[in-house]
């Protein structure tokens, strides 16, 4: 099988592969592509730049769910672990004897504390995204 | 048109002369669309892409780094998007298994028509996996240029080089009595 040079300075067998490869029909432009491009880049132009995250605002909602989360790992880990040694039962959770202020509602209304609990904080959190909502229009 | 022609018209485009681009277009638009056409073979979305390409060009166009020609720069951001596009919404291909050399007995003879063989090729290589498909195309693309291959798939030439290597050999395993035999019409 014959060789031929290429470019990068060695050679490459497959002459057949060369010619068949190298010889591709060319396509031309259609004759509105230019102004259709350059339209498109206009109208990319004239848009309004992206609005950036608000992190100004969203930070200390964002360092709140942080904590939320962290402390609520930190409460089931701990109670996990002070189950292991017996203590207040919630529920069939526990919590730990050194954290009396999660057991507030008492064992018989603990569900509905819970719940109502949950939805506070949902309701709050939805005032006050339609109050930056309402703040930003 | 010269390299200082495209630093020049990038430069009126970060100026704020958007109409400066249109040079841009005009220069490097069969190149791109010519391009897309290898990957896809559709025309109509060859222009699609190139479009594109040009308008991610434009909006990239501040991270141009001035120590690579911005044929460079445009081909390698073209490519990519191309890639990704492809694999998004591949084009209709048969597997590479499924290739067979065309079973006209003239085929060994040479009295085989040019673009049957042809073609038989082309749709060897479309049936090739992604990565020796892609790269032979950059490399004819390129007129054989591996660096400028390797360049615009943003690849080590060492692993083009490995890449060319293998769907070649995939190729002639394909097809070993189109690629092998030597044609007697032009003995």
């Amino acid at each position: 099988m014959s060789e031929v040079t290429t470019r990068e300075g060695g050679t490459m067998k497959d002459p057949e592969i060369d010619r068949i490869l190298g010889a591709q029909e060319e396509v031309l432009p259609s004759s509105g592509f230019t102004s259709s491009v350059m339209e498109a880049v206009h109208r990319e132009a004239s848009a309004p730049p992206p609005i950036p995250f608000p992190w100004k605002r969203a930070l200390p909602g964002i360092v709140v769910a942080t904590f939320a989360l962290v402390l609520a790992v930190v409460v089931g880990i701990a109670a996990l672990l002070h189950a292991a040694r017996g203590g207040i039962s919630l529920n069939g959770a526990t919590v730990p004897s050194s954290m009396p202020w999660l057991n507030w509602q008492g064992t018989a209304s603990s569900t509905v504390g819970w719940t109502a609990l949950a939805l506070i904080i949902a309701l709050v959190s939805v005032k006050l995204s339609m109050r930056l909502a309402a703040g930003r229009a | 048109m010269s390299v200082s022609d495209d630093q020049a018209a990038v430069e009126r485009v970060l100026a704020g002369d958007i109409s400066a681009f249109e040079e841009i277009v005009r220069r490097w638009q069969s190149p791109l669309i010519n391009l897309a056409y290898r990957f896809c073979r559709d025309r109509g979305r060859a222009e699609e892409m190139a479009q594109e390409a040009f308008l991610r060009a434009y909006r990239a166009l501040k991270q141009w780094r001035r120590e690579a020609a911005f044929s460079t720069w445009l081909f390698a951001l073209a490519t990519n998007f191309y890639r990704s596009e492809l694999r998004r919404i591949p084009v209709r291909t048969i597997s590479i298994d499924d290739v067979r050399e065309p079973v006209d007995p003239r085929a060994t003879d040479g009295g085989l028509e040019d673009e049957d063989r042809d073609l038989a090729v082309r749709r060897a290589v479309f049936a090739l996996p992604a990565k020796y498909r892609e790269t032979l195309i950059l490399f004819y693309f390129h007129e054989m240029d591996v660096p400028a291959a390797a360049r615009s798939l943003g690849l080590p030439e060492g692993r083009v080089k490995a890449r060319l290597f293998r769907g070649r050999e995939i190729l002639r395993t394909k097809l070993p009595q189109l690629l092998a035999v030597p044609r007697l019409r032009e003995a």
